[in-house]
This record gives structure tokens, C-alpha cells and sequence, in this order.
């Protein structure tokens, strides 16, 4: 739900250039945070977990036409920073096969990055601080996809409220002829300047309609990811108890 | 999402796209995404899409396949015209237009270009850790395409998914998603063992080694025609005039291109390599 399938040339410049710029900036921090790390041995799971995130992102879950993102599962099993970075790469590659644009991977990977992290520590507050371990995986795991995918559909309203603001978004165009405007009628032209000012996405009715949509995929990305992490504790429990990275 | 056939056709095309080097191809792209997001045109718009178009034909790929796979962002482009709508066709024209001319030149960098070339041309650029991960990544997808298929038809075969218990179905693939998960990483450790014994030692993808002909050219040439064109129809309203003859010029090209191949045709498929 809180990934953006928006395409290129649609969000404003300065909006896009800054998703890129958080975003390196994000993931130089990660890099720098995971430099202790062995990567030769982290790298193919990010690898695997990426793949495993892309597969789900292409499975339809049909009635609803929603697919899963992963996201809280990736954070939960590779930690904050190495799950940003596994985003990111994800986030790159569905860009390629036109899964939304290329030009907001930033912004998709800010998103889906902060999904990750918050899943990750999100879960340990369940499962370790507020229950002290007397919530199962799954059920700590499930609240921590809930809560991060809230947060993170909040960030993406508060994106979509940014592009609408932006002063950049009134451009160019000073003179058009009659017969030009037929032919080219840009997105801001200048006799539209007032109706694109006035006619800003009602925030309140989008973050409502986010909201009450969002609700279904939650609920089902929560429970997928609660039966996910619940099989993975069982079988594998190193997977989820590793070292934070 | 059909990424084995996308993987397919970049390894088995012979045309000059092809074979041009995959910096060149990443420089139309770019050049192409920089064009969609200054140009508000939306005949420069049809003409960029035309001229895309006019190139996956050149590739004699399948048409209408290409054609689809890079048709998925207009559904979203449709939507966000839709939720934006002012009243003006022509406003939501733009939009999806720029949605699937940014998204077939995507597709046409991954359908002509094997994703290691890609991930080469692109190193400079990223972190190491990037681009070995979307190696891997790549690499991994396959694998996982393939374990996915046989759990989902194995779950089918043992009533694991019936087509009015959501509830069971939720439940059988979420466990089977940690089954992928669990398999991937025991997959991960054996990829990494054979690569340790292969001499991995961090950094993989090799840089291309290859002399450049005046074909290779061409989508660069391309690119900056389209750059060019963007950018003075941004700065200079006067032009605007002469659009339609930039429309009638990328209509010619399909045509052209279309002729070209029809009647350079082998017989069978003709794209493979």
C-alpha cells in the first residue's frame, strides 16, 4: 500500500532530486554502520531477501489486487541498515521492468526503507519490551507490520502533500497562441496556473481514502507476515535472533 | 512481471541494439527520462513514444509483447490522471504518456541488454555493495521464480489453495513464503560457498571489453535528438509551431522502421541470435 507506483515526470523536480538525496544519504549511513560487518557473507542474503521481496511484490493476491512488499519481514531478518540497502535494490530493479518510475526510487525506497526499519524495531519492542516475551513471533511480528505500515502510508500522504505545495509545480509558459493550445496544453500552463493552485488534492479525503483502503492490505500483509516470521522462528530461529546489523 | 522471457530476449536478440554497448543504451534512457520530466508537450510526448516504439520494432522482438510489459505503468498513470483530474483530456494524456514513454525505455534497455552488462555500466555510479547485491539479486530471482512455481503448484495439487478459502489461502502461502525464505537462505550459503570456491573475493561484474562501430552510436544519437528537441521546446514557446512536423517525423520513422524489417525478414523467428 505505501509504495508509490507513480510515474516519471509527475512529481515535482525539487521533490524528486530530494528523495534521491535522502536517500544516498540514508544509505552511505548503512554502509558506514555495516563496514564491521563481513559483507562477502551478508551479501548473498541481501541478495535472497531481495529476490524473495521482488517475487512477492509480482505475486497478485487476487481478489483484492493487492501484492505484498516484505518489507517488515526483510527488516526483521537482516536488521535496519542491511534491509534499507535491500531496498533500495529492490526498489531499483522493479524500476526497471516499469513498476512505477524510475525518478521516485528515491522516494519508493525512503518509503519502503522506512517500512523496513520501523518494522524491525517495532518487533523487538513487542516481542521483547512491551511483552517481554510473552507474545509469540508471529503475533509481535504481525503488530510491527501494522504499526510500520501505517507510519509508512503516512509518509506517503505527506509526500503526495509535498508535491502539491510545491511552489515548483507553477511553471514556464508565458505566451500561447489559440492553436497551440489545442495542440500543447502542458501541465501548468499559465492559464491553468490558478486552477492547478486552487485545485490541490483534498489531504483529508486522500489520507481517508489511504487510510480506509490501506486497512485491508494491512490487515493482510500483517497476517502474512505473522504466519512468515512465525514459520521462519520455528524452523530457523538464528534467522530472526541474529546480530543486529 | 515476466522476467525469465525479459532475461530471454536480452540474451538471444541480434539487433543493433543489441549490440550496442549498454552505456550507450543507459544514455538514451536517461536522456529519455530527462525529456518526460522537463517536456509538458503532449505531441513531443506522442513523438518520444513513437520513436521508442519505432526502436522495438528495429529490435524484432516480439512487438506486442515489449509493448505490454512496458504498458503496466500506464494503469497507474491512468489512475493518478484520474485522481488529479481537472477536466482536461489532455492533461491526463500527458500523464499516461509520460508513464509509458519513461517505462518503454526501460523496457527497451533490459530486453536488449543482459542485466550483467547492465549492473557493469552502472558501477561507477553506485555503491559496491549496490551493485553486487543487484547482481545477486538477479541472479536469485530465477532460483526463487522457479522454487515459487513449484510451491504454488504443489499447494494447488494438495488443496493447499481453493478458490473460496482466503482464509486457508492466506495461511498456506504465507508459510509457504517462509519456506522460500528459509530455502533461500540455506541457497544463499551455497552460493556463497561456491563462490568463495570460484575465487569471489567481493567484487564480481567485470567491465565490458569491446570496440565501438558507428552503429553503436545510434541511441546515443537518438537520446540527445530527443534531449535536444525537449529542451528547446522548453525554453522557446515559438517553437511550438513545428511540433507536428517533430510528430509526422517519428510517425515516418515507425513506418520506416516497420518497412525495414518487414521486408528484411528471415524466415521463422527472426530475432534470435
Amino acid at each position: 500500500m505505501s509504495h508509490m507506483h507513480i510515474p516519471d515526470g509527475v512529481l515535482p523536480l525539487w521533490l524528486v532530486f530530494a528523495g534521491w538525496i535522502i536517500t544516498f544519504g540514508i544509505l552511505s549511513f548503512c554502509i558506514m554502520r555495516v563496514k564491521n560487518v563481513k559483507l562477502e557473507q551478508k551479501l548473498p542474503l541481501i541478495g535472497i531477501v531481495s529476490a524473495l521481496m521482488i517475487v512477492g511484490m509480482t505475486l497478485e493476491i487476487v481478489p483484492i489486487a493487492y501484492h505484498v512488499n516484505l518489507s517488515v519481514i526483510a527488516g526483521i531478518v537482516l536488521g535496519p541498515s542491511l534491509a534499507f540497502i535491500a531496498v533500495f535494490i529492490v526498489e531499483l530493479i522493479i524500476a526497471m521492468f516499469g513498476h512505477g518510475g524510475i525518478t521516485v526510487v528515491g522516494l519508493n525506497s525512503l518509503i519502503v526503507g522506512a517500512e523496513a526499519a520501523l518494522g524491525f524495531y517495532l518487533f523487538r519492542v513487542f516481542w521483547g519490551v512491551v511483552s517481554d516475551g510473552r507474545l509469540s513471533a508471529g503475533l509481535s511480528s504481525a503488530l510491527a507490520a501494522v504499526f510500520s505500515l501505517i507510519l509508512s502510508s503516512s509518509l506517503m500522504i505527506g509526500i503526495v502533500y509535498m508535491s502539491q505545495a510545491s511552489p515548483g509545480r507553477i511553471l514556464h509558459k508565458d505566451e500561447q497562441s489559440s492553436d497551440e493550445k489545442m495542440l500543447s496544453q502542458g501541465l501548468f500552463e499559465r492559464h491553468e496556473k490558478h486552477l492547478v493552485l486552487d485545485k490541490k488534492i483534498d489531504i483529508e479525503r486522500f489520507a481517508k481514502t489511504v487510510f480506509f483502503l490501506g486497512i485491508f492490505g494491512w490487515m493482510l500483509e500483517s497476517v502474512i507476515t505473522g504466519f512468515v516470521i512465525g514459520y521462519v522462528f520455528r524452523v530457523r530461529p538464528d534467522l530472526i535472533l541474529s546480530k543486529v546489523t | 512481471m515476466d522476467i525469465g522471457l525479459i532475461d530471454y530476449f536480452a540474451n538471444s536478440g541480434k539487433s543493433f541494439l543489441h549490440r550496442s554497448p549498454a552505456i550507450h543504451k543507459i544514455i538514451l534512457v536517461v536522456f529519455v527520462l530527462a525529456s518526460v520530466v522537463v517536456t509538458n508537450d503532449l505531441i513531443l510526448l506522442l513523438s518520444i513514444y513513437l520513436v521508442l516504439t519505432a526502436l522495438v520494432i528495429l529490435t524484432r522482438l516480439p512487438f506486442f509483447k515489449i509493448i505490454s510489459i512496458a504498458a503496466y505503468p500506464a494503469i497507474f498513470g491512468v489512475l493518478f490522471a484520474a485522481a488529479s483530474w481537472n477536466g482536461s483530456w489532455i492533461r491526463g494524456g500527458i500523464i499516461v504518456l509520460k508513464a509509458l514513454s519513461a517505462a518503454l525505455a526501460m523496457v527497451l534497455l533490459i530486453v536488449t541488454t543482459p542485466y550483467p552488462s547492465v549492473f557493469t555500466a552502472i558501477n561507477p555510479f553506485l555503491p559496491r555493495i549496490v551493485v553486487e547485491g543487484l547482481f545477486l539479486t538477479y541472479r536469485s530471482l530465477f532460483i526463487l521464480l522457479e522454487l515459487m512455481g513449484n510451491l504454488i503448484r504443489a499447494l494447488r495439487v494438495r488443496g493447499g489453495l481453493s478458490p473460496r478459502g482466503y482464509i486457508k489461502n492466506i495461511t498456506n502461502f504465507s508459510s509457504g513464503i517462509g519456506l522460500l525464505l528459509v530455502r533461500g537462505f540455506d541457497l544463499s550459503e551455497k552460493l556463497y560457498g561456491v563462490m568463495k570456491i570460484r575465487g569471489y573475493s567481493g567484487k564480481m561484474a567485470e567491465g565490458e571489453k569491446k570496440g565501438f562501430s558507428q552503429k553503436d552510436f545510434i541511441p546515443v544519437v537518438i537520446g540527445i535528438l530527443i534531449l535536444v528537441l525537449s529542451v528547446v521546446l522548453w525554453f522557446e514557446n515559438d517553437f511550438n509551431r513545428y511540433h507536428v512536423f517533430v510528430l509526422i517525423v517519428s510517425v515516418l520513422f515507425v513506418v520506416i522502421a516497420a518497412s525495414y524489417v518487414y521486408f528484411n525478414r528471415d524466415r521463422g523467428v527472426s530475432w534470435k541470435s
